[in-house]
């Protein structure tokens, strides 16, 4: 599986290889350095930037270098081409030129200098581009991990159960429910926007409570009274996603206080939150799926549940087990997506459940159980979202998009099969 | 095995990106033929509430061409609804450095840190059709029917309609959006100023049920009124599709003669039943215009014009005259 992924990797750079703009002081001193090169001493030069951080690095960078040179700066434009075109008006009626203006690429293709013909686009400096795959660009692979975090958390809890030959189709509503329960949970009792970390963690807790208690419900029914485990959590999705959308009043919840949001946005070590929640969390499953007596328990049970019961696994209470955790993390997962987009929202976790379905198929977990590893599970959840993303970046019209993702999906379940049966 | 998996894919994945592939060619290709002066400015991002809906199917072709007029490419992308997806799809955006980026938001509110994460980037985001409402990031333009206009025409419709004999009215509303309660709200001021001044012929609103905005919803919706209203008069639906859901439940109740329908939209659907007399008119939304206006806005914008945060486009009344006239309907 990881030579499929590494397959689309290489796939999706060699497609998406682009002209790339150099940012900040570094891009700011290039500038300057043509400029300097270009007009000498005598240039008279207007420095053109947004008002976001990279830009204005840009330009003092661009500023101190021009000055240091000798070369007259008319002035410094942070911010819209509106602004743009009023300090360009100012200059003007002052009765001085324009020789150059350094520009980034963005700023660059505004069209406000034309309208000056003293002035025009052509006088843009602009720093060098060089060229380099937009996919492999640090900010989209974080980006791509950022995505696939979610999905991935719960795919988890799904990789067991679907081992143990079990199924849970409730998740994408858990993803709801616990996203609605915390965010009202807060709103209602602990101040909303003011509340306190304490309060905050309690708000967490007890949408991941009541989720894990849906888990358990599951696995209660499926032990106790012997009920597929498709038709107890199809039921669940159904009782989750009313439930919350009757909580909720069918609106959005935004009252939440911005500490709240530090889990699904923040980041730690330069890595975004989620994916290292992800990442500890896998490890943490590895563990116990290859290392402790309750992951051989799971693999037995999928493998012949009489057989299991007979050497004596204790059947009933590792399927509990598995499914309270299932629950746990979609609820896990719900906290995650309300803290990324600032809101709890029943609308949430929409179809996530054949989402992460998909992820642990195609990360190679036979749906007869049994079989199947936790990391093969992570490299199914990237596979998805590695296509999702290309094909974004690539223009794939968006209808087409469906039909190449179910059709991939197929191929790669059936490439993975054939290779077994060879070796 | 391994070379025949590896036949497999490869050929899958040159079949799946042939359409890509071809696009992206083509596209560098006209930037090396053009000359200098006009050359690509840019591309422009769109990530669409779905594409399912032809309204914004014709915002989106609408937003091509005028893009493509004004040497800017625009990248559509389907959201289908789904908020965390079109937070991806702004993420990509970025990633590609486009110019500007218009969404019709899925969610009002949690759309907000995308947006917030635009604009840390300089990038502008505009709006059209849905409004964002937070008030974390910064939209530089929105464009939009009027709805609130709509809906007086709506009510100055059905004042037409009623206003010398009264009667009892019902609305199939979607009090979800809030584009419907400003059609609504507008409907109810006319109905109410006609009312204040007769003194025999008042209509009077019945019921106010959820359409859902689509057809089934607006049929059971509609079976329920008649069951308890026999002497309905006329319903005013906020789309067509639950318009033509009420229409089937009238003529399944045999009282499609009796019941005359006011809806809006102007959808080919609607018009199309406009012209059989199924409907009686519409308020037509002009989702070309709102492309259009849309492109205009992000032109101005780069050209140091200051732009208006908000921009209502007018809707008009349409009847079976001009659906007689209109080329694009099937007659007959």
């Amino acid at each position: 599986m990881i030579f499929m992924l590494l397959m689309l990797v290489i796939l999706f750079s060699l497609l998406t290889v682009r002209q790339q703009h150099p940012t900040g002081a570094s891009a700011g001193n290039q500038v300057a350095k043509t400029i300097f090169a270009q007009h000498g001493k005598e240039a008279h030069v207007l420095v053109v930037t947004r008002s976001t951080d990279e830009d204005r690095a840009f330009a003092q960078a661009a500023v101190k270098r021009l000055k240091a040179s000798g070369v007259d700066v008319l002035g410094e434009v942070n911010g819209s081409a509106a602004d743009a075109r009023k300090a360009m008006e100012s200059i003007l009626s002052e009765g001085k030129t324009i020789d150059a203006i350094a520009a980034n690429h963005v700023t660059a293709k505004w069209t406000v200098y034309d309208r000056f013909p003293s002035v025009g686009s052509g006088k843009c400096v602009t720093p060098k581009p060089y060229t380099w795959p937009n996919f492999l660009k640090v900010s989209n692979l974080m980006g791509v991990a950022n995505q696939t975090a979610i999905y991935a958390i719960i795919a988890i809890g799904m990789t067991m159960v679907i081992i143990t030959a079990g199924i849970d189709l409730s998740v994408g509503s858990l993803v709801a429910l616990a996203s609605v329960s915390s965010a009202i949970f807060i709103r209602d009792y602990c101040g909303g926007a003011n509340a306190s970390l304490f309060m905050i963690i309690a708000g967490i807790l007890l949408g991941i409570g009541i989720c894990a208690a849906a888990g358990s419900f599951n696995g209660l029914m499926v032990t106790a009274f012997q009920i597929p485990p498709f038709i107890v959590t199809l039921g669940m999705m159904m009782m989750a996603s009313g439930l919350s959308f009757r909580l909720a009043e069918g609106r959005s919840i935004p009252e939440l206080p911005s500490m709240f949001f530090w889990l699904g946005r923040g980041v730690t070590f330069g890595v975004p939150n989620p994916v290292l929640l992800m990442l500890i969390l896998y490890l943490i499953a590895h563990f116990i799926m290859s290392r402790m007596v309750f992951g051989r328990y799971i693999y037995s049970i999928g493998g012949n549940e009489e057989a299991a019961r007979l050497s004596g696994v204790p059947v009933k209470r590792v399927l509990l087990a598995v499914y309270t955790i299932c629950g746990a993390l979609a609820g896990l997962g719900g906290i995650m997506l309300t803290s990324q987009l600032s809101a709890g929202d029943p609308k949430f976790g929409l179809m996530y459940e054949l989402e992460v379905i998909a992820a642990v198929v195609v990360g190679g977990t036979s749906l007869m159980g049994g079989q199947g590893k936790i990391f093969g599970t992570l490299i199914g959840a990237f596979i998805i979202a590695v296509i999702k993303n290309g094909m974004n970046l690539t223009d794939v019209d968006p209808f087409n998009q469906k039909i190449v993702l179910g059709a991939v999906l197929t191929a790669a379940v059936l490439i993975d099969r054939l290779k077994r049966h060879a070796g | 095995m391994a070379r025949l998996s590896l036949a497999i894919f490869s050929g899958l994945l040159l079949v799946a990106f042939g359409c890509g592939d071809t696009a992206s060619n083509s596209a560098s290709d006209s930037k090396t033929e053009n000359a200098p002066d006009v050359q690509s400015k840019g591309t422009i991002g769109f990530s669409a509430l779905t594409l399912t809906n032809p309204f914004f199917k014709v915002i989106a072709d609408q937003m091509q061409e005028e893009a493509e007029k004004h040497g800017y490419e625009l990248i559509v992308l389907s959201a289908e609804r789904d908020v965390k997806k079109q937070a991806d799809h702004v993420d990509e955006f970025l990633v590609k450095g486009v110019s500007a980026i218009i969404l019709n938001p899925c969610d009002s509110n949690g759309i907000g840190p995308a947006i917030k994460k635009a604009n840390d980037k300089g990038i502008p985001v505009f709006t059209n059709d849905i409004k964002y409402d937070g008030d974390e990031g910064k939209v530089v333009s929105h464009v939009a029917t009027d709805n609130y206009q709509g809906g007086k025409l709506a009510g100055d419709a059905m004042v037409k309609l009623l206003g010398d004999s009264g009667g009892k009215v019902a609305i199939l509303h979607f009090p979800q959006a809030e584009s419907c309660q400003l059609r609504v709200k507008g409907f109810h001021e006319k109905v109410n100023a006609h009312n204040d001044k007769t003194k025999n012929a008042k209509i009077e609103v019945v019921a106010t049920l959820d359409g859902g905005g689509v057809r089934d919803e607006g049929f059971k919706a509609t079976k329920d009124v008649i069951e308890s209203n026999s002497d309905l008069a006329a319903i005013f639906a906020i789309n067509d599709p639950s318009a033509l859901g009420a229409r089937a439940a009238l003529e399944a109740a045999g009282k499609a003669t009796q019941v005359t329908i006011i809806a809006f939209d102007g959808q080919q659907i609607g018009k199309q039943a406009i012209l059989e007399g199924k409907i009686l008119c519409d308020p037509i939304q002009f989702p070309d215009q709102i492309g259009k206006v849309t492109i205009e806005q992000i032109i101005k914008h780069f050209n140091g014009d200051d732009v208006k945060p908000e921009i209502l486009i007018p809707s008009k009344l349409y009847y079976k005259e001009d659906a007689e006239k209109d080329p694009l309907l099937k007659k007959g």
